[in-house]
């Protein structure tokens, strides 16, 4: 069955880049709250947790939504090419995205990115095959219980 | 947002919709039939009398809950959307991107005039891609998290009110301005929240035109 949830291919681009955005500020404020708290001298622990989240929230939440806008464009992009969807989408997609993130360290660490990437998408597509397989079988069909005689017209 | 802020009085004014009882017709009108071999007669079609005849295999049953566009009024936009959540991801990665875009030209054109004279080609490409990549994410950073401020103020407002319009954004500009700028002091806070406003308004304006 087709995923009813997400939206077609060129906007769902928008939708994931503000997603992942969204998600990595958000995190990015607990994770550089609690930092920036630990870090502080006493005393100075709420301005300190409060400037870290101010300096450093928008950047991790940035690097997200890099991630997840190019992941989504790629992952387009594959889909527009190989008319199919399957698992291996979203590893050639990590492919590409490694290896744009890393373009600016040169060719091998371009290259190491890129498989990096695939591998760790080939991950989390497996795991998701795992966990789609499990509930899968949890939610068999049963059989209705039939009554022994027929109903007798 | 319930869990949080207890339920509201405006779900009590939809009237639940009970299923209409639709009485289903075979092929025996009794009031038609005259006598017995009357509707002896005509063939009987055991298959309509499953809910489900007729309907092979191919039936494919949708969730429609889960994507059912909002209802709430004033809250058709240029992108459907099938809740606060949307609205967070489409602005939040669109302003991101405007601003990612904007800040991206700047410095460019700000590289363009400060490659050194004479500099081989590989200098001269990480000159203008250091340029770029200095205020293209800083720009967008800062608009992605302003557009995630407004959208979740915008939805809070639009929820509690069970509506959106222009007054919505303009109040959501304004209170996500205070908060960029809450920490500079009471002047640039003000300033911000005016200047968030005015931008808010301008939006809901363009977004009526469009």
């Amino acid at each position: 069955m087709a995923d009813h949830s997400r939206d077609p291919c060129p906007i769902v681009i928008l939708s994931d880049f503000g997603g992942a955005f969204a998600m990595g500020t958000v995190g990015g404020s607990v994770w550089h709250g609690i930092k920036g708290f630990r870090n502080s001298p006493l005393g100075e622990r709420r301005t300190g947790a409060l400037s870290a989240i101010k300096a450093r929230a928008p950047v991790v939440g940035g690097n997200f939504g890099a991630w997840g806008g190019l992941f989504s464009t790629f992952d387009c992009m594959v889909k527009g090419v190989r008319r199919k969807e399957d698992p291996w989408n979203g590893i050639i997609a990590g492919f590409f995205t490694g290896g744009a993130l890393a373009v600016r360290g040169g060719m091998k660490a371009t290259r190491n990115g890129a498989i990096t990437c695939a591998c760790l998408l080939a991950v989390f597509e497996g795991v998701g095959i795992v966990f789609s397989r499990m509930m899968a079988a949890q939610q068999q069909p049963v059989a209705p219980q039939l009554p022994d005689a027929p109903l007798s017209a | 947002m319930s869990w949080l802020f207890g339920g509201n009085s405006k779900k009590e004014q939809q009237p639940e919709q009970k299923p209409e009882v639709q009485e289903q017709a075979f092929s025996f009108d009794s009031t038609s039939a005259q006598d017995v071999s009357s509707f002896l007669s005509t063939p009987m079609d055991t298959s309509r009398l499953h809910p489900l005849a007729g309907l092979n295999d191919t039936l494919e049953y949708l969730n429609i809950d889960d994507e059912a566009l909002t209802d709430l009024q004033g809250a058709q936009g240029l992108i459907p959307s099938r809740g606060w959540t949307d609205d967070l991801c489409y602005g939040s990665g669109g302003a991101y991107l405007t601003g990612l875009g904007l800040g991206g030209s700047y410095g460019f054109i700000e590289g363009i005039k400060a490659i050194p004279s004479g500099a081989p080609t590989k200098i001269r490409i990480n000159t203008v891609l250091n340029h770029i990549t200095k205020r293209g994410p800083f720009l967008g950073n800062s608009a992605g998290v302003l557009a995630l401020g407004y959208n979740l103020v915008n939805s809070l407002i639009g929820y509690q009110r069970g509506k959106h319009d222009a007054a919505n954004s303009v109040a959501a500009g304004a209170i996500t301005g205070a908060l960029f700028k809450a920490t500079k002091g009471t002047k640039p806070m003000f300033i911000a929240s005016g200047l968030m406003a005015s931008a808010a308004g301008a939006w809901s304006l363009i977004k009526e035109l469009l």
